[in-house]
């Protein structure tokens, strides 16, 4: 008896399962694939959502993009995602053809699955967004002590060696090391007051978590620097990235990540900066490139 | 298989989400302790004589139980706590107690509402004290009766757990976004972190089933 009734529960799971994937076939199928672009129909795409910016003010910000880079931003559909997870895995089942990356997660996602490509004939060149670190608005003390550190290392060649290690390398050690980029020392000085940061682990290879649970990438090997420097410790918090803001303002953190689109005159850096933060200098600058999966 | 190797083994990364397993376990095991004791005592002022008592369990109970465990967290960590200085897991279990007793609360009361009130009354006209009533006569029924809407209580409760990466806790489903992110395999360390959580509510339910056979017995 138990056993018929298993057996009727797995074929019925078969057949959801089967309906399931057919449906997506079709879709997929009425949506022709990459054909609809060249007729003029509208690119899907999946970029991954700011922090404080409604969906309606990323609609106005990527008009102004457009009049002001004239890079068609428009024609695009655009789905927003929390992570980057999640916009790889809405671009394998097809709800959206392409990805709207950092050109250095995007080398890191195609150096490490081989399944992904940039997409044909990019027609987001050009565009580039800024990263830098943001505080509380009351904490101007560290705000200048961080951008004193980052001119500092602008100045002696220090993170252009950082950006030439952990992102121009990227092919280099996803293929030595299998994934990781290599991990960093936060050093420790006794006594010294601690600064702590909040790491989300999404953002591979600026942001991520190693197999150990130890968080590494560029934005660890810059924060090692800056404690180095500020003769501070560094304590990093890992954290949900939806969770940010709020650690941010109880205090439970100091420092965040943040990432900003500074264009010409008219897109100020703050499109998405809240009342109460302050955004540092940007310490490192990147494209945006469109990836998509590989035919 | 080289890539699930990759993925859930190399480097440490099984010791990563044992560790993380261990969390989620620990948060459970301890909310489900001072959850199941608050929420009997919850339920002891939700069926008392004294009014105010009465009242104080029913508007806890309705505003506890009706609001999203997340944001509850979130609230206790980020605002009322976050002066304090306790330790985040304590504060998940803090919130992750208050949230099961309430839900327990209501369980035990239905229970008790399901039993024959006859029973109680029969036993104390043949002399049995208050207690001794409760004791023989309600107590085992309710715990029979609620038992299987008590092992629906602890299932959800391990899956609720996962929500506490907002406030800066590694466990189980931050350890599987952490791995997703950084091998770019979302569907298959997913699907693997999935699997895990199946692994603990069938245990659950074993747990269950076989002290129900011992009964039997």
């Amino acid at each position: 008896m138990k056993l018929k009734k298993a057996a009727k529960l797995l074929l019925s799971c078969v057949l959801a399962g089967a309906l399931f994937t057919g449906c997506g076939g079709g879709q997929q199928g009425d949506g022709g694939g990459d054909k609809p672009a060249q007729s003029g129909g509208e690119i899907k795409l999946g970029m991954i959502t700011h922090l404080n910016a409604t969906e309606k003010r990323m609609e106005e910000v990527l008009q102004m993009v457009q009049e002001e880079t004239t890079v068609p931003v428009t024609k695009y559909a655009i789905t927003y995602y929390d992570s980057y997870r999640n916009l790889q895995m809405g671009v394998k089942s097809g709800s959206v053809d392409e990805a709207s990356l950092y050109k250095c997660v995007a080398d890191y996602v195609i150096a490490i699955t081989g399944q992904f490509e940039v997409a044909a004939n990019d027609p987001v060149k050009g565009l580039a967004d800024s990263f830098c670190f943001a505080v509380r608005k009351e904490d101007t003390a560290l705000k200048d002590d961080l951008n004193k550190v980052i001119d500092e290392m602008k100045a002696d060649g220090t993170l252009d060696k950082l950006i030439d290690e952990y992102i121009n390398q990227i092919d280099s050690y996803v293929k030595a090391e299998g994934e990781v980029p290599p991990k960093v020392d936060i050093p420790m000085t006794e006594g010294a007051p601690t600064i702590k940061v909040g790491v989300t682990g999404d953002l591979p290879p600026l942001d991520c978590v190693a197999g150990d649970n130890r968080p590494t990438g560029f934005n660890t090997a810059i924060l090692a620097e800056i404690a180095k420097r500020l003769g501070r410790n560094i304590e990093l918090v890992s954290i949900d990235s939806g969770a940010r803001a709020a650690a941010l303002a109880s205090k439970q953190i100091d420092v965040i990540f943040w990432a900003i689109v500074p264009i010409g005159e008219k897109i100020p850096a703050d499109i998405d900066k809240p009342e109460n933060i302050e955004m540092t200098k940007p310490y490192f600058k990147d494209d945006v490139v469109h990836i998509k999966l590989k035919k | 298989m080289e890539l699930i190797y990759s993925i859930f083994i190399k480097n440490g990364g099984w010791l990563t989400i044992l560790h993380g397993l261990k969390v989620t376990v620990e948060i459970s095991a301890l909310s489900l302790l001072f959850g199941t004791l608050l929420g009997s005592l919850l339920c002891f002022l939700r069926v008392s004589k004294f009014a105010p008592l009465r009242i104080f369990a029913q508007v806890y109970i309705s505003i506890v139980r009706g609001s999203p465990v997340l944001m509850l967290l979130m609230l206790l960590f980020y605002g009322i706590l976050a002066r304090v200085g306790i330790p985040p897991v304590a504060v998940a279990v803090i919130t992750f107690s208050l949230h099961t007793a309430a839900h327990v609360a209501e369980l035990l009361r239905s229970a008790l509402m399901a039993l024959d009130k006859g029973q109680v009354e029969a036993a104390r006209t043949l002399g049995f004290s208050k207690w001794q009533a409760f004791k023989l006569v309600t107590f085992p029924q309710i715990l029979r009766i609620a038992k299987p809407v008590y092992q629906s209580t602890v299932i959800n409760l391990i899956q609720w757990t996962s929500v506490v990466g907002y406030v800066t806790i590694t466990d189980l489903t931050r350890v599987i976004n952490n791995i997703a992110s950084r091998t770019m395999q979302p569907i298959i360390t997913i699907t693997g972190g999935l699997l895990i959580y199946l692994a603990i509510s069938w245990l659950v339910h074993g747990i269950f089933y076989l002290t129900e056979r011992r009964r039997e017995q």
